[in-house]
């Protein structure tokens, strides 16, 4: 089976699951989406449809080629209507049991060779597999937000992936235009494994009275070439993912440096979560532009 | 306190010579120590090279490179320093040499010229004990490439006078440079966040995360960097970040700022990065 044939699944309409469908429709696959009820699935195949619509729109798309992808996205509430995926990939919120629930259902519908991928960002790849009766199939992919703009995939394989798994999903990924890099089944693969404590660490340098926000943000982008500086990040990423990316990791590795320091706590108690509440670290006067 | 107008720089190495560059092109004239004539030369021999490059590129052109350089005054004599407004400090990361110059350099120039450091790895509020009137003694820290580099740390020691980080916040500016004031902490500000984050990033490699491209590969597609940090510590020089890293562990027993068992093997083993050829990415990844 060519990829090109291959019919792909992703479970979780939400927002990396409709990103990833959004990767897959464009890059020729025919995809179907899947969520627990009609209103969120129909939510993911419209924000699937919005992006390639606003591609084309921006010129990164052609009419014609936004409009075959458009196609080719299609939901469903049925898990039976799984059957005939080649690769299926699971998007939906950072829970082990439901998680591990879905990919035992799953293993009685679809066919004994289909690729399982979990796009968890802080659980084990191995865990999760551990739902499967054939955890061989198993792999870590790890998408970054947004998924359609993003090029990175952290790929890692549980304890159990068979290696035929492992090629065929770095094949798959490179054929839907992805950059693979291949980690290990740990905490925070590697893009969070540092950014956590970076930021952390930033957090308490602000604590501390090392500099002000201003000033820290300044120094790291002048003197680092980041692109933005942790409090601009941190607005964007939004104070309670971090909180729960960060409280993850720390449950699992014990290590400090992972543990969201107090101002993060109080941050996310007072509702200031970052550009998504108009107020973070800084205040933003555009939050109306969201959801409009 | 009076402008900043005439500018002398002490060491003519990698970052003096950067700095030079950076103070001439903003107009000023600028002396510049070294301890023999050789070393002068090559100074100024590295810097011409440096500029003519620019003229290459088209960055700067013949006149401005022929400005630039008239504005450099190469000399070995201290007592050449006399009519500075501000001295700027930057010879070898070795405290005893550095106070030995700078209270030599004190006694030189008017008392009320400002007198900063360039260290990154020494505490500056311990060498303005070297220098007579220390509240006039502040640390500015430029990043390499000096020229490049869009921020400078302005160190408030702990008695330096404000009007002396007033003074180097607007002559950094009027370099083109982001000013930013920091604490007298080991590492200041940048470094005290990457020291950390650089020796948890070889930790991790040496733990079999991923190999160094994809480590670096991650961090510059995932969040956008424009070098991973394998690249960057080969680009800093591996030597240089270990110097580093144990001056900040021994300053604080902080175990993050300790250098990790693979950092301080490679230094051992003379792999010291881009410098030498040899590197946790320069070098390894050809052969392989």
């Amino acid at each position: 089976m060519t990829a090109q044939e291959r019919t792909v699944a992703v479970l979780g309409a939400g927002t990396m699951g409709s990103g990833i469908a959004t990767v897959t429709v464009r890059a020729g696959h025919r995809t179907l989406i899947h969520d627990l009820d009609d209103e969120r699935v129909a939510r993911g195949v419209d924000t699937v449809r919005g992006f390639l619509a606003k591609s084309a729109k921006l010129g990164k798309l052609s009419e014609a080629d936004a409009a075959a992808a458009s196609e080719r996205i299609e939901g469903t509430t049925d898990l039976k209507d799984l059957a005939g995926a080649g690769v299926v990939i699971e998007a939906i919120y950072e829970d082990m049991a439901a998680k591990r629930a879905l990919f035992g259902e799953l293993d009685g519908i679809v066919g004994e060779d289909t690729l399982f991928h979990t796009n968890t960002s802080t659980l084990s790849v191995t865990g999760i597999a551990a739902g499967s009766a054939r955890p061989e199939r198993v792999v870590g992919t790890h998408y970054c937000n947004p998924a359609p703009l993003m090029k990175l995939v952290e790929v890692a394989d549980g304890r159990h992936t068979a290696s035929w798994a492992h090629r065929a999903t770095i094949e798959f990924l490179a054929s839907v235009g992805k950059t693979t890099v291949v980690t290990k089944d740990r905490p925070g693969f590697i893009v969070n494994r540092f950014l956590i404590p970076w930021e952390n660490s930033c957090i308490q340098a602000l604590e501390n009275g090392l500099g002000t926000k201003e000033s820290i943000d300044t120094a790291v982008t002048g003197a680092l070439g980041h692109p933005m500086g942790p409090f601009r990040l941190l607005d964007v990423v939004g104070l309670d993912i971090h909180q729960q990316v960060a409280t993850r990791l720390y449950e699992q590795l014990r290590d400090p440096k992972f543990f969201p320091p107090p101002m993060v706590d109080r941050m996310v108690a007072a509702g200031d979560l970052g550009r998504k509440t108009g107020r973070g670290f800084y205040t933003y006067d555009d939050t109306r532009l969201f959801g409009s | 306190m009076s402008e900043i107008n005439t500018v002398a720089v002490l060491g003519f190495g990698t970052m003096g010579a950067g700095i030079v560059q950076v103070v001439a092109a903003s107009g000023r004239p600028v002396t510049v120590l070294e301890s023999s004539r050789e070393r002068a030369d090559a100074g100024l021999a590295a810097l011409t090279s440096f500029l003519d490059g620019g003229v290459r590129r088209g960055k700067l052109t013949e006149v401005e490179r022929a400005d630039l350089l008239s504005r450099v005054r190469p000399v070995t004599d201290v007592a050449e320093l006399a009519g500075s407004d501000l001295v700027i400090e930057a010879v070898t990361e070795r405290a005893d040499v550095k106070s030995d110059l700078l209270a030599r350099v004190a006694g030189v120039v008017a008392a009320d010229a400002v007198i900063a450091t360039n260290t990154s790895a020494l505490s500056v509020t311990e060498l303005a004990g070297s220098v007579t009137a220390p509240e006039r003694f502040a640390g500015l820290h430029f990043f390499n490439p000096a020229p490049l580099m869009k921020v400078v740390e302005v160190v408030r020691a702990l008695r330096t006078a404000p009007e002396v980080v007033d003074a180097l916040v607007s002559f950094a500016g009027s370099l083109g440079k982001d000013p930013v004031v920091v604490k007298d902490r080991p590492g200041f500000l940048v470094n005290h966040l990457l020291i950390p984050y650089l020796n948890d990033v070889i930790t991790e490699y040496d733990n079999e995360l991923a190999d160094a491209e994809d480590i670096d590969t991650a961090l510059k597609l995932g969040l956008g960097y424009r070098l991973g940090p394998l690249e960057l510590l080969d680009l800093i020089g591996l030597d240089v970040h270990e110097h580093a890293a144990r001056s900040a562990y021994e300053a604080t027993h902080d175990p993050r700022f300790a250098p990790p068992p693979l950092l301080s093997q490679m230094v051992a083993a003379g792999r010291l990065g881009t410098k030498n050829g040899q590197g946790l990415r320069t070098g390894k990844d050809q052969a392989q």
